[in-house]
C-alpha cells in the first residue's frame, strides 16, 4: 500500500454477479464432472466403476438441473432471458454458454433416462397403480439400449467439455477483472469441479448406502484432483510473485492482504490440502471438505473478485444481503437440489439394472 | 390507416405507456435503435487544472438522468497526495470513456449495450437482461446494475440533451469549466483544439480502450488503479466507528 496517496472520495460498487452465480458455476461444475466420472461404467464398459457411476449419474442430473435456474435467477431481468436466442450474440462466450448449457442439460436427461429404462420397466413391473403406470410409459419397452448410451454419451460429453471451457474462458477472457485474466482459472475451476464431485458422489453414496468399493476409488479422484488444484495454485500464485502473471500477483494479494482468511486458510488449507492428506484415511472428511473448497474457490473469484477496485484504491466492502440477491439465493439453490434429489433417489431406479447392481 | 389515424394511435399509446425507459441510458427495443450521425465524434476533455472537486457534475448528472441514490453515472473522486513533505488535493472526475473499442459491448450477450455511429456508447435497457458482463468487462467502473431498471446503466454523455442540441449536464454545471465536450471531427471544435494543443492523457491506456475522455494534468500516478491508502471502505468507516 503506497502511504503517500489518500483515498478520500469514490465509490464503492456493488457486486453485479450475485451468489446465484457462484451457485450456478459450482453446480454446473460438479454436474459436469460428475458426469465424467459416469463415463468408464456406462460407455466404456468398466465394470468395476457400476457402483460410482450410479451415484455419480445422480450427483450429475440433481446438480445438472438445479443449475440452469440458479443462472436463470443470476440475471436481474430473469423474465428476459428469450433474449438471448432473439439476439444471438457469437463474440460474447456468454452467448455462447447460452446453448452449450441447455444443450448439456438435455443431454444428460436423455443419458439418464437411456440408463435408467431398463429399471424403470422393472419398477413397473405387472403392477399396477399412478406410480407404476408412469415408471411403464417413462420405460418405453425398457430394452437396455447399450449403443444409444454409448452415442449419447459421447454426445453429452461434448456439451459437458463445451460447458466446462466456456465457464472457465468466459471469465478469463474479462481483461479488465486481472484477477480472472489467465489461463489458470478455467483449469482451477475444472480441477476443483472434479474434487467437488467425488467428494459429493463420497457422501451420498455413503448417505445412499451405495456400495462400499466405491470410497476408495472416489476418494483416489479426490486426492488426485486436490493434488492438482495446489500445483496450479502454487504455479499461479509463483507466477505472479516473479512477474510473470498479473493474475498471479492479483490473487497473490488476495491470499495475503485482501482476504487471506477465505483465499489461503479456507480454500488453499482446509478446502484443499486437508483432502489430500486425508483422503486415504478419512474419505468422507476428505470428500466434504474437498467439496467446501470447491465452493469456497468460487465465491473467492466471483465475489472477492469483484470487490477488487478497477481504478480506486482498496477492496470493497460485502455484506451477503438476506434476500433475493444474496442468503436467499445460496439457501434457494440448496433447498431446490435437496428437494430434486429426494425426487430422484425416490421416483427413479437410481441404482441401475437390479440383476446387474444387485439390489 | 392513414397517417393522421397511426399517428394518433401512436401517440395515444405513449400517453398510456409512458416513457419507454427510467433513464435515457436506454431506448425503447422496438423499431429503429437511435445511431446517431457518423460525421461526429464526440468527446470530453477534462482540464484537472480547473476542476474543484465540487461534485456540481456528480449532483447534475443524478438530477438530469435519475439515476437512483447511491449509484453514480460521473463522480469526482478526491485523494489526499504527499508531495515533498506539502500535502495536496487531486481530484479526479470519472464516467464512461466511451472508447473507441469498447470491451463492454462485445461481452453483451444479447447485443443490449452498443456503440452508435457517432462514437457515444449506450444500453438499451429494454433489451438488457442484466446479466452485469459489461459492469465486468468495464476497466473504468463506469457501469452499475440499476436498482429502478434492473438493468446495465451508465454515463450516455447526455444523448438526449446532444440530440437536442445542448451540453452534458455536467459540462453545463461545472463551475470551473473544467470539462469540455465537443465534437472531434470538427477541426475548430474547442475539444479538437485542446486535444491537438494540449498534452492529454487517458485513463488506463494498458487496457487499449481508446478512451475518448481527455485528461489535462492528470498525474501518472492516478492513471491506472489507484494504489493508495483507501478511508472509506475501512470497517470501522463502513459500520460509523472510524473516529475523525
Amino acid at each position: 500500500m503506497n502511504g503517500e496517496i489518500v483515498e478520500l472520495i469514490n465509490v464503492a460498487h456493488d457486486v453485479a454477479w450475485l451468489p446465484w452465480g457462484v451457485q450456478y458455476f459450482f453446480l454446473i461444475g460438479l454436474s459436469y464432472a460428475a458426469f465424467f466420472l459416469t463415463l468408464p461404467a456406462f460407455v466404456f464398459r468398466r465394470r468395476e466403476w457400476d457402483g460410482l457411476a450410479h451415484v455419480a449419474l445422480v450427483v450429475a442430473l440433481s446438480c445438472g438441473i438445479v443449475a440452469p435456474i440458479a443462472l436463470v435467477a443470476d440475471l436481474h431481468q430473469p423474465s428476459r432471458f428469450y433474449n438471448f436466442y432473439l439476439h444471438v450474440t457469437p463474440a460474447s462466450w456468454m452467448s455462447w454458454g447460452s446453448f452449450f448449457l441447455p444443450v448439456y442439460v438435455l443431454c444428460l436427461m436423455a443419458y439418464a433416462w437411456l440408463i435408467y429404462r431398463p429399471g424403470l420397466a422393472a419398477q413397473a413391473g405387472g403392477r399396477s397403480g399412478m406410480m407404476a403406470r408412469i415408471a411403464r410409459v417413462l420405460a418405453l419397452g425398457g430394452r437396455a439400449a447399450p449403443l444409444a448410451v454409448r452415442l449419447v454419451g459421447l454426445a453429452t460429453a461434448i456439451a459437458a467439455l463445451l460447458v466446462a471451457l466456456y465457464t472457465g474462458v468466459e471469465m478469463a477472457v474479462v481483461a479488465t477483472r486481472a484477477l480472472w485474466h489467465s489461463p489458470f482459472m478455467p483449469l482451477l475451476f475444472i480441477t476443483t469441479a472434479f474434487a467437488g464431485a467425488a467428494g459429493l458422489s463420497l457422501l451420498l453414496g455413503r448417505l445412499l448406502g451405495a456400495e462400499a468399493s466405491t470410497d476408495a476409488r472416489l476418494a483416489r479422484v479426490v486426492a488426485a484432483c486436490s493434488g492438482l488444484t495446489l500445483w496450479l495454485a502454487a504455479a499461479w500464485l509463483l507466477a505472479g510473485r516473479f512477474g510473470w502473471s498479473v493474475s498471479g500477483a492479483v490473487a497473490l494479494r488476495l491470499a495475503s492482504e485482501y482476504h487471506p482468511l477465505l483465499f489461503t486458510l479456507l480454500w488453499l488449507g482446509v478446502g484443499t490440502l486437508v483432502p489430500l492428506l486425508l483422503a486415504r484415511r478419512l474419505p468422507l472428511l476428505a470428500g466434504a471438505l474437498a467439496l467446501a473448497g470447491s465452493w469456497w474457490l468460487r465465491w473467492s473469484m466471483f465475489i472477492d473478485g469483484q470487490r477488487i477496485p478497477k481504478t480506486g484504491a482498496g477492496f470493497f466492502p460485502y455484506e451477503l444481503p438476506p434476500g433475493a440477491e444474496g442468503m436467499a439465493g445460496l439457501v434457494g439453490t440448496l433447498g431446490l437440489w435437496v428437494l430434486l434429489l429426494l425426487a430422484i433417489t425416490s421416483f427413479l431406479p437410481w441404482r441401475g439394472d437390479p440383476p446387474r447392481i444387485g439390489r | 390507416m392513414d397517417k393522421t389515424k397511426r399517428n394518433f394511435l401512436k401517440g395515444a399509446a405513449a400517453a398510456v405507456l409512458g416513457p419507454t425507459s427510467v433513464g435515457p441510458a436506454g431506448w425503447a427495443s422496438a423499431g429503429e435503435r437511435p445511431r446517431g450521425s457518423d460525421s461526429n465524434r464526440w468527446a470530453m476533455v477534462v482540464d484537472l487544472r480547473k476542476c474543484i472537486g465540487c461534485q456540481a457534475c456528480t449532483v447534475a448528472c443524478g438530477m438530469e438522468n435519475a439515476v437512483p441514490l447511491g449509484k453514480f453515472r460521473t463522480i469526482v473522486s478526491n485523494y489526499e497526495v504527499e508531495l515533498q513533505d506539502q500535502v495536496r488535493s487531486v481530484v479526479l472526475p470519472r464516467l464512461c470513456n466511451h472508447c473507441e473499442n469498447p470491451p463492454c459491448v462485445p461481452v453483451c450477450p444479447v447485443g443490449a449495450t452498443y456503440q452508435r455511429n457517432d462514437g457515444i456508447v449506450v444500453v438499451d435497457n429494454e433489451r438488457c437482461v442484466g446479466c452485469g458482463y459489461c459492469v465486468q468487462a468495464c476497466p473504468y467502473d463506469a457501469r452499475f446494475i440499476n436498482p429502478e431498471t434492473q438493468a446495465a446503466d451508465k454515463c450516455t454523455f447526455c444523448v438526449h440533451r446532444v440530440e437536442a442540441g445542448l451540453l452534458p449536464a455536467c459540462v453545463e454545471t461545472c463551475v470551473g469549466g473544467a470539462r469540455i465536450f465537443g465534437d472531434l471531427k470538427d477541426p475548430d471544435s474547442t475539444v479538437s483544439r485542446l486535444v491537438a494543443e494540449l498534452p492529454t492523457k487517458g485513463l488506463r491506456p494498458e487496457m487499449k480502450t481508446r478512451p475518448q475522455v481527455y485528461y489535462v494534468g492528470l498525474d501518472e500516478r492516478f492513471q491506472s488503479k489507484v494504489e493508495g491508502e483507501p478511508t472509506l471502505w475501512r470497517k470501522e468507516a463502513i459500520h460509523g466507528e472510524f473516529a475523525q
